[in-house]
This record gives structure tokens, C-alpha cells and sequence, in this order.
């Protein structure tokens, strides 16, 4: 359960901004009257997935990791059974998994990370690997 | 002085968090604008606006607080008016529409949930799929590897099954949820997921909902499935 009370409290609660950055952003009302703020350096970041997965490095990334798959296990096995996928099945998701088609491509969570610990700065995208952030916190 | 707009409520509200510190450094205290039927949720503007972290989890934080209390329609990251005024005339101008918004919200929660593949099982599954794959992965692994081109010749068949994958992981995610929810909209346009999608959810069904969640992880452990919520209903305020 991905639930984390708010900070001030109440049942409001969310999980954490950057995972909820693309709705504060991209959704909600808005008011033609109004000023819009500028939004530079963060719309950027919305990476074509396609343009990722029809790469070579998505391919050979690919390729290197079958080479490692054991699949003595055998074709018919159901797969993802929990000594092959350990920590995901463990209530959700913890720990280090990555979308397959994601490992080059940036999300706008990633780079936020990258500016929380500078909070004077803008987002800036960067060219890193994706790591998908999840916590688990009971409420 | 110009005026930054957080949400809108019905005047009857009763619990929104004024004085509540917002957006800006130091954070501006939040107040109310009251017109009809209708109060925004505001507070000075600073002189410089930008994205920055600490604005953005102040304009979160300030409707996270204000939808415990009542219904609230969230704005946009980055709404700003001339002076107070200028709020007024936009209430009263759409006023009835804001008020049916309002309507239709009450006691509602966004719920946002996105999902990816766990690499290691959905490269498992999709040789364990497909015969073919998996001898073109197997020669390359007797032969230490395969060569360079026979790695991108394998590489992009898997990818390729991979998206395939991710396609009908995407609905079986959206069908599985969909009647746990009132209404749905797909999330913004944002890489490293097969599925996000944001759900409607009557406060009283949030567990409900949770619960199918958790069906679907158990369903398909290959997925990874994140939840984020209960959220203002951002998605969903038009």
C-alpha cells in the first residue's frame, strides 16, 4: 500500500511529489484569465518511449540479458514465480526492478530526484538510468 | 500584488487550511477569496514563480490538506492572477460550472497508478512464450554470446516482444481496475511505464480499490505495480 500521509496530516495524503509531479503539472484546472508560470526545463523531459526501445543499446542490453536468464526452469513453468521475480512479489514492489523498455530513457521523477537535493534549482534533464523510486509505507 | 490560485471550494467548506504556509520563500500564508457561492483557495504570489521543488510540493501539500476537508477542484501548477479581483470575476463567471464540478467530486479521491515490467520476468516470459526466441538466445549462449550482430538481431526481436508485452499488460492493468473505480483518465504522457493511468474512487471504496490492486500484483507477478494516493482529483476537474 503506497500511502503516505501527508505531511501536515489529514487523509490528503500522497506518495511522495515526485511521483505524483506529472499530474501537479499536467493536470488540474486551469484558468485562460490567468498567467501560466513557464514550465521550461521540465516538459523536456517527456522522452518518446519508442525512440528509446528502437535502440541498439535497448538491443544489445536485451540480448546480454537473456545470455544471463536461467531458464532451466523451462519453458512451461509459470513464469515469474518468486525465486525468479523475488522481490517484486513481495507486497508490490521493492527494491531495484526496471521497466525492460525504460533503462535509457528519463523520467521526470528521475530527474526531480536529482533536484530535491537543491532546492534552489530547476529540474535539468540528464542523461541517467531510470530507477524506479517506490516506497512502502503503511497508514 | 499578484494573486497565486491553489483551488476552488464551495464557500461552505468550513475546514481549509488558512494560514497554512504555501508557495514561495518564505511560504506566503494561504487565504481565501470568497465570490458567491464560491471560495479560492490563494495566496500572494512571489515575485519570481518557477517550478522549483519546495513551490510544487506547497501547491500539493496546501489542496492535499484542503481535500481532507471537503471538495476542492485542484488548479494547475502555476496559475497566476493579477490581484484578487481578477479571482472574483473568474468565480463568478463560472460559477455554476465550478459548483457542478464540485458536485460530482464530493468525497471522490484520484488514485494514480502506474506500472512497468520487471525486466528478469518479462524477458523470462517472453522466451518462455516463444520457441524461436529462445533457440536464437540459446545459440548466441553457446557460442559465448553470438556476435555483435547476433545480438542486435536477437536483441530487437525481444524488444519487440517486449512492447507487444506491454500493450496487453497495459489493458489487463486498465480492465482489472476499471470497475474498482468511477471513472478513469490516462495519465499524462511520461516515459518508463507500460500503464498509467489515473482512477476516480469514492473515499468510502479506497480500500476496495487497494485491494484490487493487490489482486492484480498477485495476478501478474511480472508486473510492477505502483499506487499513489489518495490524491486531489486533478484528473479529473474538467
Amino acid at each position: 500500500m503506497t500511502v503516505v500521509p501527508a505531511q501536515q496530516g489529514g487523509s490528503g495524503g500522497t506518495s511522495g511529489l515526485y511521483d505524483v509531479l506529472e499530474l501537479v503539472l499536467d493536470r488540474g484546472l486551469v484558468i485562460d484569465a490567468f498567467v501560466r508560470v513557464s514550465l521550461v526545463g521540465i516538459e523536456i523531459l517527456k522522452i518518446d518511449i519508442r525512440v528509446v526501445v528502437a535502440s541498439v543499446d535497448t538491443y544489445l542490453r536485451f540480448a546480454e540479458a537473456c545470455n544471463r536468464l536461467d531458464l532451466e526452469a523451462g519453458p512451461h513453468r509459470n513464469p515469474g514465480l518468486p525465486d525468479l521475480v523475488g522481490d517484486v512479489t513481495e507486497s508490490g514492489a521493492r527494491g531495484k526492478t526496471k521497466g525492460a523498455l525504460s533503462g535509457a530513457a528519463q523520467t521526470i521523477s528521475d530527474a526531480f530526484k536529482e533536484a530535491r537535493d537543491d532546492g534552489e534549482r530547476e529540474t535539468k534533464p540528464r542523461a541517467r538510468r531510470t530507477t524506479s523510486r517506490r516506497k512502502e509505507e503503511q497508514e | 500584488m499578484t494573486t497565486y490560485v491553489y483551488g476552488i471550494a464551495r464557500r461552505g467548506h468550513g475546514r481549509l487550511p488558512e494560514q497554512m504556509g504555501g508557495i514561495g520563500d518564505p511560504p506566503r500564508p494561504v487565504r481565501t477569496v470568497e465570490q458567491g457561492e464560491l471560495v479560492a483557495l490563494v495566496s500572494d504570489a512571489p515575485e519570481e514563480l518557477k517550478p522549483k521543488r519546495r513551490d510544487l510540493l506547497a501547491h500539493q501539500n496546501v489542496l492535499a490538506e484542503a481535500g481532507a476537508g471537503g471538495p476542492v477542484l485542484p488548479m494547475r501548477f502555476g496559475g497566476v492572477s493579477t490581484d484578487d479581483e481578477a479571482v472574483r470575476a473568474v468565480l463568478a463567471e463560472h460559477e455554476e460550472r465550478y459548483l457542478e464540478r464540485l458536485q460530482a467530486l464530493d468525497g471522490k479521491v484520484e488514485y494514480n497508478v502506474k506500472a512497468t515490467h520487471d525486466e528478469e520476468a518479462v524477458l523470462h516470459q517472453v522466451l518462455a512464450d516463444n520457441a524461436e526466441l529462445r533457440a536464437l538466445s540459446e545459440a548466441n549462449r553457446k557460442s559465448g554470446g553470438g556476435t555483435y550482430e547476433d545480438k542486435l538481431r536477437l536483441g530487437e526481436r525481444i524488444a519487440a516482444a517486449v512492447q507487444q508485452r506491454e500493450r496487453t499488460d497495459a489493458a489487463l492493468v486498465e480492465q482489472a481496475l476499471r470497475d474498482a473505480a468511477e471513472e478513469q483518465c490516462p495519465g499524462p504522457q511520461s516515459t518508463g511505464w507500460l500503464a498509467n493511468i489515473s482512477f476516480l474512487v469514492p473515499r468510502e471504496s479506497a480500500d476496495e480499490f487497494i485491494a484490487t490492486v493487490d489482486r492484480v500484483r498477485a495476478q501478474a507477478p511480472h508486473l510492477v505495480v505502483q499506487v499513489h494516493g489518495p490524491l486531489p482529483p486533478y484528473s479529473f476537474t474538467g
